[in-house]
């Protein structure tokens, strides 16, 4: 693992340092708990570092006393989804939050349900750590930390997206810098690496799941890299359940990776050539024996992510008692509600609604879900940013600039592709099983949001939600940059990257003009 | 190409800064704070010569306007006069003189002491009924009281800072309150290290991209 690191490039851990450094002022720029649902995140990890434990789920108060005290101090419920109030603006409105916490109200709640509380722990488990390893016990502190974690995370997050373009295009390292850094300045995601919130774990594994599935197709499917796949996907089931969605494109991607090593294994071992074990014994490289062993990897990798999974499982059944397998998460993602035609929504009404999401509507499509379309006004406004707990964002004018700017780099990323179409075909099989693993989280949006656009009356889709992607937003990036001829495109990416920061800049402005001016 | 490359971002940098720069020499009112009471309803109902009074939090020291939305059911806004008091007596007052439409109004305060301000009291002159914006809710220690009688709800107040100002010139309060409701090792060193931070971010990434991409 130690040589593995080393031979990350140092423009890789640079992009790496830029990113940590970047989203940890961000964690200072924006204050406590006003990242999306950040007081929910904060609360489960809380009730796991107190008690460990997880949140039993009943309906019982859902924060601590602690968290309730520090909540109303800082006038959080005042503040959220009013652009024109603040928080805490005085030294007067600050003792007095002082004061209150120095009355030490208890950092133990009774972990009543929240919208989080039925997700898995893992990501709360790592945030339990930054909890008990700040040096003061005030809660303000420990956030501090907690949010570090997360900027960490966004961090890992920006060097795996690296590695990606590097696996991808091996002769383009300047791309690789430039894919990498227009995630580490995307303000959208800056925003969550802010806050304790646990999308940053699931942005990391699915990122890191890429990563690992493109290298293990082009150098081989090694024990090592089936341990690492094994790790990247159980980290992102046990992190958040919608990486559940990008399951069936893993699985057909490791089952693209062990027809593959059976084929070179019966073709005599005549691969990659990067593995020491089989230079070491030839003998394995043919028979049924030999295929079996081949598939080990796989079998591995199954094994790190089920054995976990099923111990949650069974831990939510059988010791927490949590409402269910997936403590009662899946549930909600799945109910059936009854439409307001008094008809349980129907395969018809959730394809529809699926396709409405992303595409334009077709004639025949019987359901119109939208006023406007959702693909600029919730997926590209909302990486531009519709930030805080969504109530505040940039003037309209930048959002029109933005559409026109996408679309152009959109054509140019077309450009890019037919450019770069030689290096691209060689992953191609690999980018097939992508595509499935992203149309798996596509679904899966449509799927819970129409059911909770029914249940709830209220819009479920957020920006954030495809942010599992987020390696190919640098691709796109790339590809877009890569239209124009070699010898500019490397400075074209560059203009691309100022422009992120500037758009990362200004996002940071404009966060410090709603909170403290 | 590394010249070229080095002039084209820097002047790309130079246009970030040159925007950024513009942007904050922007001349606007500033906020001062608030009584935290959102206007988002008609809270309050106040009759002509009636009066309705409220606590609230500290009054900040830089407010020098009060705003507030008022409902006059068609009539021209009557003369209002706003009290803030404490315990020893009125620490700050302003008037505003009848006229104008109903929506928005904003009303000169004038400090008379630097004590601490408990809770306010707006006089409504005149005869005809007035609504003032603010935010419904049970009857409790913090809901307003008009003529006397407490209501269920609160009447919101955004106090603005003293004429127009730039973001430069504001610089100094944004200072303050950027190291407010957080951990208390932040405070008024935290804006200006995290603008230095901010700075070697882009200083550093700018030498990436003229590494990488030339």
């Amino acid at each position: 693992m130690k040589n593995q690191l080393k031979r990350v490039p140092r423009a890789g851990w640079a992009c790496f340092l830029i990113a940590l450094v970047n989203c940890a002022i961000w964690t200072v720029v924006v204050p406590p708990f006003q990242v999306p649902d950040e007081i929910s995140h904060f609360a489960y990890a809380q009730y796991v570092a107190q008690t460990g434990k997880l949140p039993p789920q009943q309906a019982t108060l859902q924060y601590s006393p602690e968290e309730y005290t520090v909540l109303d101090s800082l006038f959080f419920f005042d503040t959220i989804g009013r652009p024109q109030m603040r928080g805490i603006f005085t030294s007067a409105e600050d003792r007095g939050l002082r004061e209150a916490l120095a009355q030490h109200p208890s950092p133990t709640g009774t972990g009543g349900t929240t919208s989080i509380t039925n997700q898995p722990p893992l990501y709360y488990a790592l945030a339990a750590i930054p909890y008990w390893l700040s040096p003061s016990h005030n809660i303000l502190f420990r956030l501090q930390f907690m949010r570090l974690l997360s900027a960490l995370l966004a961090a890992c997050t920006v060097l795996t997206a690296f590695l990606f373009l590097r696996e991808l295009l091996p002769r383009l390292p300047w791309a690789w810098t430039v894919g990498a850094l227009v995630i580490a300045f995307q303000p959208t995601f800056c925003f969550l690496a802010a806050g304790v919130q646990g999308d940053n774990l699931l942005f990391f594994a699915a990122s890191a799941t890429f990563l690992l599935l493109l290298r293990a197709f082009r150098h081989g499917l090694t024990m090592r890299r089936g341990v690492l796949i094994g790790l990247a996907v159980v980290a992102g089931v046990l992190g958040k359940l919608t990486f559940i969605s990008l399951l069936p494109g893993v699985l057909l991607a490791l089952a693209l990776l062990g027809w593959r090593e059976i084929r070179r294994v019966r073709a005599g071992g005549a691969g990659s050539g990067t593995r020491a074990d089989e230079q070491a014994d030839p003998s394995q490289s043919t028979g049924i024996g030999a295929s079996l062993r081949a598939l080990a990897p796989i079998a591995l990798a199954t094994a790190i992510v089920i054995i976990p999974v099923a111990i949650y499982a069974f831990m939510n059944l059988h010791v927490w008692h949590r409402g269910g397998l997936t403590g009662g998460g899946f549930e909600v993602a799945t109910v059936s509600p009854t439409a307001s035609g008094g008809h349980a929504v129907t395969l018809h009404e959730t394809l529809d609604y699926t396709w409405e999401l992303y595409l334009p509507r077709l004639p025949f499509m019987n359901h119109a879900f939208f006023s406007s379309s959702p693909l600029t006004g919730t997926w590209l406004d909302g990486s531009i940013g519709h930030f805080g707990w969504l109530d505040y964002t940039f003037p309209a004018w930048v959002y029109t600039f933005a559409k026109y700017l996408f679309a152009a780099l959109a054509l140019l990323a077309l450009v890019g592709i037919v450019r770069l179409r030689a290096a691209l075909r060689s992953s191609l099989p690999m980018l097939a099983c992508f595509a499935v693993m992203a149309l798996g989280l596509l679904g899966a949006i449509g799927y819970a949001g129409i059911r909770y656009r029914l249940v709830n009356g209220a819009p479920f889709e957020q920006a954030r939600y495809i942010f599992p992607l987020l390696v190919f937003y640098g691709l796109f990036v790339v590809l877009a940059a890569n239209a124009l001829p070699r010898r500019w495109a490397p400075l074209f990416g560059a203009l691309l990257v100022m422009l992120a920061m500037a758009h990362g800049l200004f996002a940071e402005t404009l966060t410090i003009s709603r909170y403290y001016g | 190409m590394t010249a070229a490359a080095r002039l084209a971002l820097g002047l790309a940098a130079l246009l970030v800064l040159g925007v950024l720069a513009l942007e904050m020499s922007g001349s606007a009112p500033r906020s001062a704070g608030s009584d935290h009471n959102n206007p988002a309803v008609f809270a309050a109902t106040v009759p002509g010569g009636g009066t309705v009074c409220q606590p609230i939090v500290p009054l900040p020291g830089d407010v020098a306007r009060a705003q507030l939305l008022i409902g006059t059911y068609g009539h021209p806004v009557p003369a209002l006069q706003l009290t803030f008091s404490g315990a020893s007596g009125v620490v700050a007052s302003g008037t505003r003189p009848a006229g104008g439409a109903e929506g928005t109004v904003v009303i000169p305060v004038h400090r008379a002491s630097s004590a601490v301000a408990s809770s306010f009291c707006l006089h409504v002159s005149g005869h005809s009924t007035v609504a003032l914006g603010g935010e419904g809710g049970p009857i409790g220690a913090s809901s307003e009281l008009v003529n006397g009688v407490a209501q269920g709800g609160r009447v919101s107040l955004l106090y603005l800072r003293a004429g127009s100002e730039s973001w430069w010139a504001l610089l100094p309060s944004l200072d303050h309150r950027f190291g407010l409701g957080k951990a208390s090792f932040f405070g008024d060193w935290t804006l200006p290290v995290l603008a230095l931070l901010l700075i070697s971010v882009w200083v550093g990434t700018f030498r990436l991209l003229l590494r990488e991409t030339t």
